[in-house]
């Protein structure tokens, strides 16, 4: 099977401004996919070419195969569409304009008015069947958004920030109807602002910054790639005590209240003192840590992929003769390691 | 993969059910109008008009109103539903489904020709009231059927082609009302809807002949009462290669996006 979604090179540019900037992208049939990025990102700008209403300046698109220009009835024909904006017919019931969006994708009446019952059943809205949209609360019209996309019956399912302002119920509601159909197999391509989301839902997320991709991977690939901290408070002599900073750390910075060694074990400021402290050398020594400090009186031990890296750095600690009193592991936010992607490749650019 | 015509259908449907749905406001406003008409021009002006190439001025008048009001309507429904759609946005739900950008035109096309072929029977069946209840005025007769069914289907046809095109570069509701008010209705007015171009001195008849209304209300004129002032055979040709023009026209525009697409 060729992948739902397929990208090569793709350009849309609006007079001088490049909204996507040679944009190759990889989804797979079946995938639940994460479309992360700040404001002008491009990301509905990508959607959009997907589905027709925004034409590429250079490049490709298809999806399962076909292409979005040449093939644009096929394409179409496989995508359901939750679009940010409320575009939606306000001259008639809202199961009259299922009914219409079904029937418009070859779907005979009679199936259609069955499948638009079913959608406002599967959002929760059916009640409201014969109100106009503009009747509808907020929260019922982005479900209403949900069961206009779902109403054909699409291979692919694209939600371009469904979540928007609405309230954490309607919020899980969507997110279990999603997933829902992800199991079925239907493949979801998900533009959020909410990390949450995407750590919480995607298979693989890809991250765009002003028109370019940045990267694409896992949520856990990703967050593994940010520097978690570790933090341990030990125990000497059989009595709790914060650990000493001198033979914890490996190093001062001179300010007094944090100590810190560098990933080559090599004093930052202050030489002389990390001669004297064989933790701070074997911590800073293990693979992956990146530095060792002291910070209001715990250990705090930084290190990519901390929950890996924190069984050798109890060995360390145990080794030179402390006690563990308390362990805790804060690991880096998706939110985090994407703000410092796109802060990164700005500070490039530069 | 081939998409059949329950697409096509569906979206006919819609467009056909808003203008029916309100029918108050589809059909109260021609209504009105061509009753003011009919008693203004056909019964209190009308009585002091001598005939005209032997007809009374109400049987002469009343084709040249059905073809104003098909045009108006066929016209305003077009462009209005496409601006509409565009302006919120919701012709969106049309142009991400995998309807061809020619079955998307036909429903548009053929929903306000359809709006305008009813106006065009309410306006005539008017004009008959008048004259029956007249009882000094000739029955209205329908001289020349073929023609007649051929001018009637091709006017709103052409006329919501044009509405395809004026929905698409309208960038405000007030464009829309500019093209009606001051392109169409003038030309309709000055298409001998409510005169004979023999009346016309010859230079006058010479650039009345330039405006294509002349034909179009000529062609139904001959429809209705046998009487043409251009053969309308021509007339016909001329009109029907026009209209496909104009499809042509709509087919690309969509084709292209313009209006739709960023």
């Amino acid at each position: 099977m060729p992948p739902a979604i397929e990208t090569e090179g793709l350009v849309k540019e609006y007079g001088e401004l490049r909204a996507l900037d040679e944009l190759s992208l990889r989804v797979e049939e079946g995938e639940f996919f994460g479309l992360l990025g700040p404001n002008g990102a491009g990301k509905t700008t990508f959607i959009n070419i997907l589905v027709g209403l925004a034409r590429e300046s250079g490049g490709e698109a298809r999806v399962f195969g076909h292409d979005v220009v040449d093939d644009y009835q096929e394409a179409r024909d496989a995508i359901g569409l939750a679009p940010q904006e409320f575009n939606v017919d306000r001259f008639f019931p809202i199961v009259e304009v299922l009914e219409h969006k079904a029937g418009y994708h070859g779907v005979p009446p009679e199936e259609a008015t069955r499948r638009a019952e079913e959608a406002l059943k599967r959002v929760g809205i059916h009640h409201k069947r014969d109100e106009r949209f503009d009747w509808l609360s907020g929260g019922m019209k982005r479900r209403f958004l949900l069961a206009r996309a779902l109403v054909t019956d699409p291979d692919l399912l694209i939600l371009d920030e469904p979540t928007a302002g609405v309230d954490v119920q309607l919020r899980h509601d969507i997110w279990e109807v999603i997933q829902d159909l992800n199991r079925e197999g239907t493949t979801i391509l998900l533009t959020t602002h909410y990390i949450e989301e995407a750590e919480r839902l995607c298979d693989r997320v890809a991250i765009l910054n002003e028109g370019t991709k940045l990267d694409v991977s896992t949520p856990e690939e990703l967050m593994g790639r940010g520097t978690d901290t570790i933090y341990v408070r030990v125990r000497e002599d059989g009595e709790a005590q914060t650990a000493e900073p001198e033979r914890v750390a490996a190093t001062t910075t001179g300010t007094g209240s944090e100590r810190v060694a560098d990933a080559d074990g090599e004093p930052v400021t202050d030489a002389d003192a990390s001669a004297s402290v064989p933790a701070g050398d074997r911590l800073t020594a293990i693979d992956g840590v990146e530095s060792a400090t002291v910070e209001d009186g715990r250990l705090a031990v930084r290190a990519r992929n901390g929950g890996s890296t924190a069984p050798e750095v109890l060995n360390a600690l145990e080794a030179e003769g402390y006690e563990i009193a308390d362990l805790e592991i804060s690991r880096t936010s998706l939110e985090e390691i994407f703000v410092e992607m796109t802060n990164r490749e700005r500070s490039d650019r530069e | 993969m081939s998409f059949g015509p329950v697409g096509a259908r569906a979206l006919l449907k819609r467009e056909i059910q808003r203008y029916l749905r309100r029918y108050t406001n589809t059909f109260a406003p021609p209504l009105i109008t061509n009753v003011l008409y009919f008693s203004v021009f056909g019964v209190i002006l009308g009585g002091r008009i001598d005939q005209i190439q032997g007809f009374d001025y109400i049987v002469f008048l009343l084709p040249g109103l059905v073809v104003l009001g098909m045009i108006s309507n066929a016209f305003e429904n077009a462009s209005f539903s496409i601006f509409h759609g565009r302006w919120n946005e919701y012709i969106h739900e049309t142009l991400t489904s995998p309807l061809s950008y020619s079955q998307m035109v036909a429903a548009y096309v053929v929903a306000s020709a359809l709006r305008g072929v009813l106006v065009g029977v309410l306006i005539a069946a008017i004009g008959v009231a008048f004259t029956l209840v007249n009882g000094q005025i000739a029955t209205v007769t329908i001289a020349q059927p073929l023609y007649l069914a051929a001018f009637g289907l091709i006017v709103p046809t052409l006329f919501s082609g044009f509405g395809v095109i004026g929905g698409l570069l309208a960038e405000d509701f007030d464009h829309l009302t500019v093209m009606n008010q001051f392109i169409l209705r003038p030309l309709v007015f000055f298409g001998a809807v409510f005169y004979s171009l023999e009346t016309l001195p010859g230079v006058w008849r010479d650039l009345s002949l330039l405006n294509p209304m002349v034909y179009m209300v000529d062609g139904v004129r001959y429809g209705f009462l046998g009487y043409s002032d251009v053969d309308p055979r021509v007339s016909l040709v001329v009109l029907s290669a026009l209209t496909i023009a104009v499809l042509f026209v709509d087919v690309q525009l969509f084709k292209r996006g313009y209006g739709l697409t960023d």
